[in-house]
């Protein structure tokens, strides 16, 4: 019996170079049941942003801070609220850049006492540092307060 | 030990039992506590050593600098920490 011949044709030859992986040595060429080669998206990231008063809620209820603290804490947010409430009031737009920096620095030693202590709400507070300020530099969101 | 005897015994501890005499504060969590509120209000301290408790929310405390703060709470509510 004679041999037969094959009708299909010969797949092309690919030229590789010497020492590639079997994954490599694939056609780059995707195939229609695969996904393009877009990278999977990240994992949602957990940001809590907290209003202000479950942020009072959580810095009274926390154990990371001793009353002394929490009483002192306290007069620093009153007199800052005293000096939005002048700000509102006056309308004079050049005292913000002021009082960005006092908000900074209140919100810096909040960090640094928690930090230890309640890490989680640490790290709330420091993940609603705009969305305070957005309220706080809003008259009418800061007149709900 | 009689019922006089035992009632006379309470009669004497009584004044002792009751007596607030000024109490040196040695929970770790008071004197963190001080030490974080001089922090605060911007006094140096490094870390207050011992604290006496001369009232309600109301301390003299030693620092390990050597400085001295009388720590208490105002009739306005606010934090004072006055060096002493």
């Amino acid at each position: 019996m004679p041999p037969v011949r094959a009708t299909t044709p010969a797949p092309p030859t690919v030229i590789q170079k010497p020492g590639l992986t079997e994954q490599e040595k694939q056609p780059a060429a995707p195939r229609a049941d695969q996904a393009p080669a877009v990278p999977p998206p990240a994992p949602p990231v957990r940001v809590a942003t907290l209003d202000l008063g479950s942020l009072e809620k959580r810095l009274r209820d926390t154990k990371a801070i001793g009353v002394f603290t929490k009483l002192s804490l306290k007069n620093e947010v009153d007199d800052l609220l005293e000096q939005f409430r002048d700000f509102h009031q006056s309308r004079d737009q050049t005292r913000l850049a002021k009082l960005r920096q006092a908000y900074d620095l209140l919100l810096l030693k909040v960090l640094s006492l928690l930090q230890d202590g309640d890490p989680g709400l640490a790290r709330d507070v420091s993940s609603s540092r705009e969305a305070l300020w957005n309220i706080l530099v809003d008259p009418d969101k800061f007149k709900n307060l | 030990m009689s019922w006089r005897t035992k009632v006379r015994a309470a009669i004497v501890s009584m004044p002792i039992l009751m007596a607030r005499p000024a109490l040196a504060a040695d929970d770790p969590a008071v004197l963190k506590d001080l030490t974080a509120v001089i922090a605060l209000q911007g006094q140096p301290c490094g870390q207050v050593v011992t604290a006496t408790k001369q009232g309600d929310n109301d301390y003299a405390v030693a620092c390990k600098d050597g400085s001295r703060y009388r720590v208490f709470v105002n009739a306005e509510g606010r934090v004072v920490v006055q060096k002493q």
